[in-house]
């Protein structure tokens, strides 16, 4: 038994062991946490220029392909002014909020770390007349 | 030698070694920041470092698949070089008809660089059905000529008494390579791995002229051909880029020693 | 039997290196393309080459260029070796820091120096502009004049880390007690330096010159990926030249007759560097 580990153990702790090793960690662990949250949910909130939540709004999700952006899909925000999209494919898209007689609100750019993460939109999308 | 002023020397040094990093600095900075390369001056430090210029990158290319075919390519290209070499290495410390002429064919072979036989080359390896496929991407790069005298030279330092012995003993010739001869070369054995390896993961030109597919594209060939439609106006570009040389930069510097000794004695041979 | 042991090395030297020579110099007097069947055409693509082709003269020139640009590297190389080639703390990370580009893939060398150059977002620009010897950014792969020296500039930053290894290995392998001697016969530095080290780095430097001049075949690399050949044809080397005539327009026997010119005139500089270095050395042996 002695044996069989002093002959492992160098050979274990030898830097061409260790550092694939902890990169093929890395990697599985990030792949893990791509898995677990890659299920496109996109939330976020709109709200007016006082910054009231505006219910009703209608959200455009762009998905940003190579040069231009393309409509896939809408929402319509709820009563306390928030709005989900599920099934979001990209790992760039843009969103912007119109609601009318109150305004449009400019069009925010979400990076994501992978496909189809789930994120929250940070800051409100604002709605301007 | 040690007069003068070791201050004034290490300000040289230091300044010597700034202009040698200040370009991966300078492409690591645009890589990770997403500044509006238009505006005037450039700014030299990150503002508001981010990772989605790598996130773009990765889905914009195969980066698994080029990764793969430079490993593949690599691989091919350092088990040939570490076994056809040293049988061709053992070949040559025996004694047989001809060998001068061997000797002399080999030495004269290294004076020709690859790139003045591209174009037939590249006929050959089109006759025999090798364009776009691994192994006419490693083929050429398979034996080398520098790596064979490097083993050469190290199987002659084993004492004749072992090679005799285990002769007597009834070891076969590929057993006396391989338990007697290769152990004792180590040096020589890193040596033909690290230049076959980088010479294999850096060779553009080759590929460039035998690839058609984009799934057979190495590395540095991915790299070049992204180039070519992205012009130089995104940070993408230079994510790709910090990505290419992470593996090189990491495997070297996890071998330092051994690559500068190898690459040494390559030149010294060759 | 033993000869079994040779043979698949042997067979990859012949395919790749033997037969492609041979052929290189048959194509080069043949008409030929993969659609027409050969014809013996004699020195027709030598004399278009030399007396009508413009483009071969100027990448002919560019390559001697580049070649000429080597011992200006080497003395660089020289003067950092000679740095580092002491018992200075930390001389093994500097030797590190300078030789870490060589190894690594010529491409991206290519691109990276791509953006220090670039007009709007480079690093030499806005230094240059910033220090006021400029007013207006200079695109230096754009222009004429620039573009050359800038190219050479970049393979002088890759390649002089591997010469400064070579001239390292080659310093440390002087007898010290040469430099003892001098010192207790109080010979001057600049004479130790002159009678001592450089003729004792001789054959250092003359594989630094023969690497520098291979250097210019194997740039192909760099030149694809930094101008192409471009602006016009003012970074042309031959070796880029070649791979133009042969891969881009399929004139593979003109290419060939191309090739066969530069390897002449790679074996003749092999040749000349050669003896130059032997020249060298039997002045010395005369002191």
């Amino acid at each position: 038994m002695s044996a069989s580990r002093r002959s492992l153990h160098p050979w274990l702790l030898s830097r061409w062991v260790i550092v694939p090793a902890v990169l093929l960690m890395l990697v599985f662990g990030w792949n893990v946490n791509v898995a677990m949250n890659a299920t496109g949910e996109v939330r976020g909130q709109v709200v007016d220029a006082t910054g009231q939540p505006v219910p009703n709004a209608t959200v455009q999700l762009f998905e940003r392909s190579f040069v231009v952006n393309t409509e896939k899909q809408r929402a319509t925000t709820g009563p306390d002014g928030r709005f989900r999209f599920e099934g979001n494919a990209s790992h760039a898209v843009q969103l912007q909020a119109e609601a009318p007689g109150i305004g449009k609100s400019e069009r925010r750019t979400l990076r994501l770390l992978f496909r189809a993460q789930d994120a929250d939109l940070p800051e409100p999308l604002v709605l301007n007349p | 030698m040690q007069r003068g002023f070791p201050w004034a020397r290490h300000a040289v040094l230091v300044v010597v070694s700034a202009l040698m990093l200040l370009p991966f600095y300078w492409v690591l900075k645009t890589a990770i920041t997403d500044e509006n390369i238009y505006a005037y001056p450039p700014r030299l430090l990150p503002q508001d470092p981010h990772p989605y210029n790598f996130v773009d990158v990765w889905y914009l290319i195969p980066f698994p698949r080029y990764l793969l075919n430079s490993i593949i390519v690599s691989v091919l290209a350092v088990v040939g070089n570490v076994v056809l070499n040293a049988m061709a290495a053992y070949a040559l410390t025996q004694n047989f008809r001809a060998k001068k002429l061997v000797i002399l064919l080999l030495l004269s072979c290294m004076l020709i660089p690859f790139q003045a036989t591209i174009i037939p080359a590249y006929l050959i390896t089109a006759r025999i059905g090798l364009l776009n496929t691994y192994l006419g991407l490693a083929l050429p790069l398979i034996s080398t000529i520098v790596c064979i005298f490097i083993y050469k030279s190290a199987f002659e330092a084993v004492p004749r008494s072992l090679v005799e012995a285990a002769r007597m003993d009834g070891l076969s010739e590929w057993r006396i390579i391989a338990h007697v001869l290769l152990p004792l070369s180590r040096p020589a054995i890193a040596t033909n791995v690290i230049l076959a390896f980088i010479w294999s993961w850096n060779s553009f030109m080759w590929p460039l002229i035998i690839t058609r597919d984009a799934d057979m594209q190495t590395l540095p060939l991915g790299l070049a051909r992204f180039l070519s439609y992205m012009e130089d106006t995104t940070g993408a570009l230079y994510a790709f880029v910090c990505l290419v040389l992470a593996p090189g930069i990491l495997v070297f510097l996890m071998a330092q020693s051994a690559f500068i000794r190898g690459l040494t004695h390559g030149a010294t041979k060759g | 039997m033993i000869l079994c042991f040779l043979l698949p090395s042997l067979a990859i030297f012949l395919m790749y290196r033997v037969i492609p020579l041979g052929w290189n110099a048959v194509l080069s007097f043949q008409s030929w393309s993969p659609m027409r069947p050969a014809r013996w055409v004699g020195f027709e693509h030598y004399e278009e080459m030399l007396f009508y082709d413009d483009i071969f003269w100027t990448a002919l020139w560019n390559t001697l260029i580049w070649i000429s640009a080597a011992p200006l590297a080497i003395v660089l190389a020289l003067g950092i070796a000679l740095l580092v080639n002491s018992d200075l703390r930390g001389a093994s990370v500097y030797r590190t820091i300078v030789f870490l580009s060589y190894p690594l893939m010529t491409v991206a060398v290519g691109i990276i120096w791509r953006w220090m150059y670039d007009e709007r977002g480079g690093f030499i620009n806005w230094a240059l502009r910033s220090a006021g010897i400029i007013d207006k950014p200079l695109g230096f792969l754009q222009s004429f004049d620039l573009a050359m020296p800038s190219v050479i500039l970049t393979d002088i930053w890759q390649v002089i880390g591997f010469y400064m290894i070579i001239l390292l290995t080659g310093l440390q392998q002087i007898p010290q007690h040469l430099y003892e001697a001098a010192r207790v016969d109080g010979v001057p530095r600049h004479a130790v330096f002159l009678h001592i080290t450089l003729p004792m780095l001789r054959p250092a430097l003359f594989l630094c010159a023969v690497i520098g001049l291979l250097n210019s075949f194997t740039s192909f690399d760099l030149v694809y990926v930094m101008t192409n050949g471009g602006p016009g044809h003012a970074t042309e080397l031959l070796v880029t030249y070649i791979y133009k005539l042969g891969f881009g327009q399929t004139k593979f026997d003109y290419a060939a007759a191309v090739t066969v010119v530069q390897f002449l005139l790679l074996l003749v500089l092999t040749f000349l560097a050669n003896r130059l270095a032997g020249g060298n050395a039997g002045a010395v042996e005369k002191e």
